[in-house]
């Protein structure tokens, strides 16, 4: 929180600086062209090829907080109390023209009323986690129009531990008006098991393993000057324990607790539609659709649409709304809803029917010529350019009255 | 249910349909406006953390280059 703070009051002063600069600028403008009003003079800047060797470093920092009363840890009734802060670190390390590394890796800390409640000891370990993550990758440009890449991953928290990998395949027309990307992910996941306190010794689960495969395709369209559009289809299929343990259920008549219980195999399909239009020079039209389908019979739908503006060259304003709607899972039902004789059960509201608006704003503050060079004094180039500041808000509320905010804030480097 | 795969899937043909026969051919020195950085036909970097909140909080999810596996979000 302090560092979005910080970042946040760096901006606004870089930001009234530029101000002033320009302001500057626009008045020896203004002076000058008074001297010269009977002679047109032309200056033309020379054009620097941007260097392949640029090495991009993007650091992400986000703030999270939510509050609900709906909680799966106890079966769908208590607080959804969570805050999260995480922190990312992106690097684009271009080793020849053709080949590039990219390497990031964060972590998320969070501390939530309702793991708390899995020990029903409040400040017990359950109460906060820290999730690390990290993946590296490497992108060949093979020929104008194909690019091959390849990712390995993983990423570990209290009670769960991931390794991914995956390849993509880049393909563009000739023309460079259509686009295909292939990519094929896969997940290998490993639990470790915790119940809730009042069920230890008496629930068992089939496996502690999660696997899942994932498999999208996508297809990008120029359609005129200023309008380009996408359709992406994408698939995957998961296996093994895909309840979570420390999950509550409880049942009609029944005082006493079960755990969740889901079924062993999910396919998921989710197809995307965008659609990207520069309105005007000053104001660009961002659209995204999403049907979604998976066999434990929940269908949803989401749709948003942001206005990005320009307000001069290298400051623009992103006001979006986001609305999403989905029917639930065939084996969800609220607190004490349940019947005993049911094989699959969740009180989990986030896979129950739904509804959820989420509105915000976006400042993106990037120059041409970076926000601030550091130089040394031996060197020609600058050492490193701050080259980029981002800021985002977002407010989501869902029908169930779960409602939270998220500030993130990134900063592009170049070195 | 089925009704409603029926009609997203005649929407999504229609559209697709008119998008691709309204294409014209656009040349590299053209492309001033669809490389601008807001254009770019995927989510920002900055959405990174919000496409990952939208994936644990909501059933359906995926299509968006946010999370398809590797964590439980169970929190």
């Amino acid at each position: 929180m302090q560092l979005a703070i910080v970042t946040i009051a760096l901006f606004f002063i870089v930001l009234t600086q530029d101000v002033k600069a320009q302001a500057q600028k626009l008045t020896s403008g203004f002076r000058t062209n008074a001297l010269k009003r009977d002679s047109i003079e032309v200056e033309v800047e020379e054009y620097v090829r941007p260097d392949w060797k640029t090495i991009d470093v993007d650091f992400l920092s986000s703030y999270y907080s939510q509050d609900g009363n709906n909680s799966a840890v106890t079966g769908g009734l208590g607080t959804e109390q969570l805050t999260d802060f995480t922190q990312k670190v992106s690097i684009n390390l271009p080793v020849t023209p053709s080949f590039t590394l990219n390497v990031d890796g964060g972590y998320d800390y969070y501390s939530s009323a309702s793991t708390d409640n899995i020990d029903n000891i409040k400040s017990s370990d359950s109460a906060s986690d820290m999730r690390t993550h990290g993946n590296i990758g490497v992108a060949f440009q093979i020929s104008d129009t194909k690019t091959l890449g390849f990712f390995l991953g993983g990423s570990t928290e209290y009670d769960y531990f991931s390794l991914s990998g995956g390849i993509n395949v880049g393909l563009e027309s000739k023309d460079q008006n259509t686009a295909v990307k292939i990519a094929l992910q896969t997940f290998v996941d490993k639990w470790d098991v915790i119940f809730p306190r009042e069920l230890r010794g008496t629930a068992i689960v089939p496996t502690d393993k999660r696997n899942a495969y994932n498999g999208s395709i996508a297809i990008s369209q120029i359609v005129n000057k200023r309008t380009q559009v996408q359709i992406q289809l994408e698939g995957t299929y998961m296996n093994g324990l895909l309840s979570t343990p420390f999950h509550s259920v409880y049942f009609k008549g029944q005082e006493n607790a079960r755990i969740e219980r889901l079924p062993d195999t999910r396919l998921k399909v989710p197809m995307g539609l965008r659609l990207n239009s520069y309105l005007s020079d000053k104001l660009i039209l961002r659209t995204y659709y999403r049907y979604y389908w998976d066999s434990w019979g929940m269908q949803g739908h989401t749709a948003q649409i942001e206005l990005p503006i320009k307000l001069n060259r290298f400051l623009s304003i992103a006001p979006y709304y986001r609305f999403h709607t989905q029917t639930a899972l065939d084996y969800f039902k609220p607190y004490k809803e349940h019947i005993l004789n049911q094989q699959y059960y969740t009180s989990d509201y986030d896979l129950s029917a739904l509804s959820s608006n989420s509105f915000g704003v976006a400042v993106s503050y990037s120059p041409a010529g970076g926000l601030v060079n550091v130089k040394m004094p031996f060197m020609k180039q600058p050492l490193f350019s701050i080259k980029s500041i981002d800021i985002k808000y977002s407010h989501y509320s869902r029908n169930s009255g779960l409602k939270a905010n998220i500030i993130s804030v990134g900063v592009g480097f170049s070195f | 249910m089925q009704r409603q795969k029926l009609i997203v899937t005649k929407v999504i043909i229609l559209v697709t349909s008119c998008i691709i026969t309204s294409c014209s051919s656009v040349r590299g020195y053209q492309k001033m406006y669809l490389n601008e950085p807001c254009m770019v036909l995927e989510g920002k970097k900055l959405d990174y953390f919000e496409t990952n909140f939208q994936t644990y909080r909501e059933g359906a999810s995926g299509a968006n280059g946010g999370k398809v596996g590797g964590g439980c979000g169970c929190n």
